[in-house]
């Protein structure tokens, strides 16, 4: 009943948004066509150097964004079904690589109609283990199956630190040294280290756009709807290093600036409640998710997932972009230290409550929602409420469960609101 | 002024008309839960029950699991609301609440005004919830009413797992075949759910009194096992099935005092 009270306004596409699509698009194409002319692709995980790759010319897909988009459009189900019964992978593994498995194996069949976006299969493997314990394993498979060899980067884990000690610096920097010499030597292309220095720059430049349009959200009523923060990651994960993301980020910056001005936003009806997101989004059911905090005029104005690629160095720095490459994602800090990160967070876009995404899927990112929830509370004073799900697989995701504990939330945002709490 | 409030769950439906905010002049359960008659029998059940017909109520709130597709109500809200609100008219010291309904359990904390101040729910899994009794009294062909009665007789609690409904049907099979006391499966099926339905209490935090809410409340069997696992009393209204509904109908009555207020500022100011 409350979804038909509010007036939901239907806007045209973005054009920030249909040049993501175009760039995606062609992302996946350029690959294929690679591909035909017996030249080279890779696969790579959401966080590896991908400055060396771009700097020789390898185009570069990227499984965890490719099973993500599989997910969302509901060909997960089926992939998964595949990875569990015929390849025999339990289900208490990440549904990205279940679902990614799968694609891999199907992709040996000519004859597999397979969905879109359609990912060629790789002549190498880019891992770096700085975002999820599981990817090493993940990997490791897909080299053994698919005899690739895999460039790998050993990340270390940041217990308590809060910057890259000097001897993981060392550590990572000596790596990345390697990878190139490997990987010139592999591709069989001498390295440009000019161009590399100028793909650290517009890398850094992409880092710095999109920072900046994230912090533009802190406006009220915010200029876009939070969850609209997900499908623009896409350029940052997949195409970090090229002009195409400059060009999408300064047409959305200037999207949310012109919102701004005029006092309009991607988000459909009035912003009665700021939230922070906690996780990977819930993509099967992002829908229906989305649906649910619109009819409460819920705004996740921001969320710790998209912090992931703030790859902060100064470029021709191999030491910073070291220490910047074992600094990024969630899952390679302590639970302190990202429960300080997000407390910050919802203060500066004051957040009046955190949604808190147990994903089936990543048990590293649960130990922090559990383990952090009460820090978070302890410093910011929101209320928290958890819902289970999974960034790949909807058997763990239950409608009614997620709509009971949003209204939940929002009743108690709404009586904080009018002060009769006492 | 008479306000409804309708509960409307998976498995069963309740109701409570109050007058003025604090009286309550009807009550009515039916074992239908939503989809079904369900909703409109009680609905009606608990006009017959005080002898008032839809003309004399002035607001209607409606809450549970089938919250969203019951159109006779003025408005919804939420159980976890609706329960921390119906505790604390039957309960006023209640700052914990317990409520294990037929597809879901809660841990809510509550303020002094019954406002909802923290909640943890189960996750997608029917141990540890009214589902979970159904499908073990069936297998032990006894009423789920009769479960707790049952378990008093109990001389040695046997283990029943947890994580599992379906592993725990086999589990209790098993004892079946095995000869083990009927009373004795029940009061470990009890055990069973006070459980894992602890497990969501610590991780809400205990703050006393502790009261229990929803059907599975009137089961003494379940009550007594989550005593011993809390380590604490846990306090039980005669009306705990019916505290959705009753906080559902201060809700109404709130919410139809703020509407005839508002109308009557109008009046003044034309």
């Amino acid at each position: 009943m409350s979804e038909e009270s509010k007036r939901i306004t239907q806007r045209p596409v973005p054009l920030s948004r249909i040049m993501v699509n175009e760039q995606t698009a062609k992302v996946y194409e350029d690959a294929l066509e690679t591909k035909k002319r017996g030249e080279r692709i890779a696969w790579s995980t959401a966080i590896y150097v991908q400055e060396i790759c771009e700097t020789l010319g390898v185009p570069v897909l990227y499984p965890e964004n490719h099973s993500a988009a599989l997910a969302a459009k509901h060909y997960g189900e089926d992939l998964i079904q595949y990875a569990e019964g015929n390849m025999r992978y339990p289900m208490n593994i990440c549904s990205y690589a279940r679902i990614n498995f799968a694609f891999a194996d199907k992709l040996k069949d000519p004859n597999y109609e397979w969905p879109s976006p359609a990912m060629p299969l790789p002549d190498l493997l880019l891992l770096a283990n700085n975002s999820c314990v599981q990817l090493t394993k993940w990997y490791q498979n897909l080299s053994d199956t698919l005899g690739v060899p895999a460039f790998f980067i050993d990340m270390l884990y940041n217990f308590t630190e809060e910057k890259a000690s000097a001897y993981k610096v060392k550590y990572i920097r000596t790596q990345i040294e390697e990878a190139i010499t490997a990987l010139e030597a592999f591709i069989g292309r001498k390295f440009d280290w000019d161009k590399f220095s100028e793909i650290q720059k517009r890398s850094a430049l992409n880092n710095k756009l999109f920072k900046e349009i994230i912090a533009l959200n802190v406006h009220k009523p915010a200029p876009l709807n939070g969850f609209d923060l997900f499908n623009y990651m896409a350029p940052m994960v997949i195409c970090r290093g090229k002009e195409s993301t400059t060009d999408i980020l300064l047409q959305l910056k200037k999207e949310v600036e012109e919102n701004i001005k005029n006092n309009t936003s991607t988000y459909p009806v009035d912003q009665e409640h700021r939230v922070f997101w906690e996780g990977i989004a819930c993509w099967p059911c992002m829908r229906h998710n989305l649906k649910t905090l619109r009819n409460l005029g819920i705004n996740a104005v921001t969320n710790g997932y998209v912090t992931a690629w703030d790859i902060n160095y100064e470029p021709t720095n191999l030491d910073g972009m070291a220490a910047a490459y074992n600094f990024a994602s969630t899952n390679s800090k302590s639970t302190p230290t990202v429960a300080r990160l997000r407390s910050d967070l919802i203060k500066k876009f004051g957040c009046k409550g955190m949604i808190c995404h147990v994903n089936k899927s990543c048990k590293v990112m649960d130990f922090h929602v559990f383990g952090g929830r009460d820090l978070i509370q302890k410093y910011t004073g929101v209320p928290i409420v958890n819902f289970d799900g999974d960034q790949g697989d909807s058997r763990s995701y239950s409608e009614a469960q997620f709509e009971t504990r949003i209204q939940g939330l929002a009743e108690i945002m709404k009586q904080n609101k009018e002060g009769n709490h006492a | 002024m008479f306000t409804v409030g309708i509960d409307i769950g998976s498995t069963t439906c309740k109701s409570v008309i109050i007058n003025d905010g604090s009286i309550i002049v009807g009550r009515a359960i039916v074992p239908f839960g939503t989809g079904t008659i369900g909703p409109k029998r009680v609905y009606q059940s608990v006009l017959d029950s005080c002898g008032l017909s839809r003309d004399d109520i002035e607001r209607t709130l409606v809450t549970g699991y089938g919250r969203f597709t019951f159109d006779d109500a003025d408005n919804q809200k939420s159980e976890m609301s609706c329960h921390a609100k119906g505790v604390n008219f039957i309960i006023p010291s209640a700052r914990t609440i317990i409520d294990i309904g037929g597809q879901d359990a809660k841990a809510l904390r509550i303020n002094p005004n019954g406002m909802l101040e923290d909640f943890v729910m189960n996750d997608k899994c029917a141990a540890g919830t009214g589902k979970f009794l159904d499908v073990m009294a069936g297998i032990l062909n006894v009423k789920v009413a009769d479960l707790g009665i049952i378990s008093e007789h109990s001389q040695v609690e046997v283990s029943i797992s947890n994580t599992c409904t379906v592993f725990a049907e086999s589990e209790v099979i098993s004892k079946l075949s095995m000869n083990v006391a009927i009373e004795d499966i029940i009061a470990g099926i009890h055990r069973s759910v006070a459980k894992k339905v602890a497990a969501l209490v610590y991780r809400n935090g205990i703050v006393k009194d502790v009261a229990m809410s929803g059907g599975v409340a009137l089961n003494k069997g379940v009550v007594g096992a989550m005593r011993k696992e809390l380590k604490t009393d846990i306090l039980v209204h005669e009306d705990c099935q019916l505290a959705g509904a009753l906080g559902a109908a201060l809700f109404a009555w709130e919410e139809a005092v703020k509407a005839n207020r508002c109308s009557q500022t109008q009046k003044n100011n034309e």
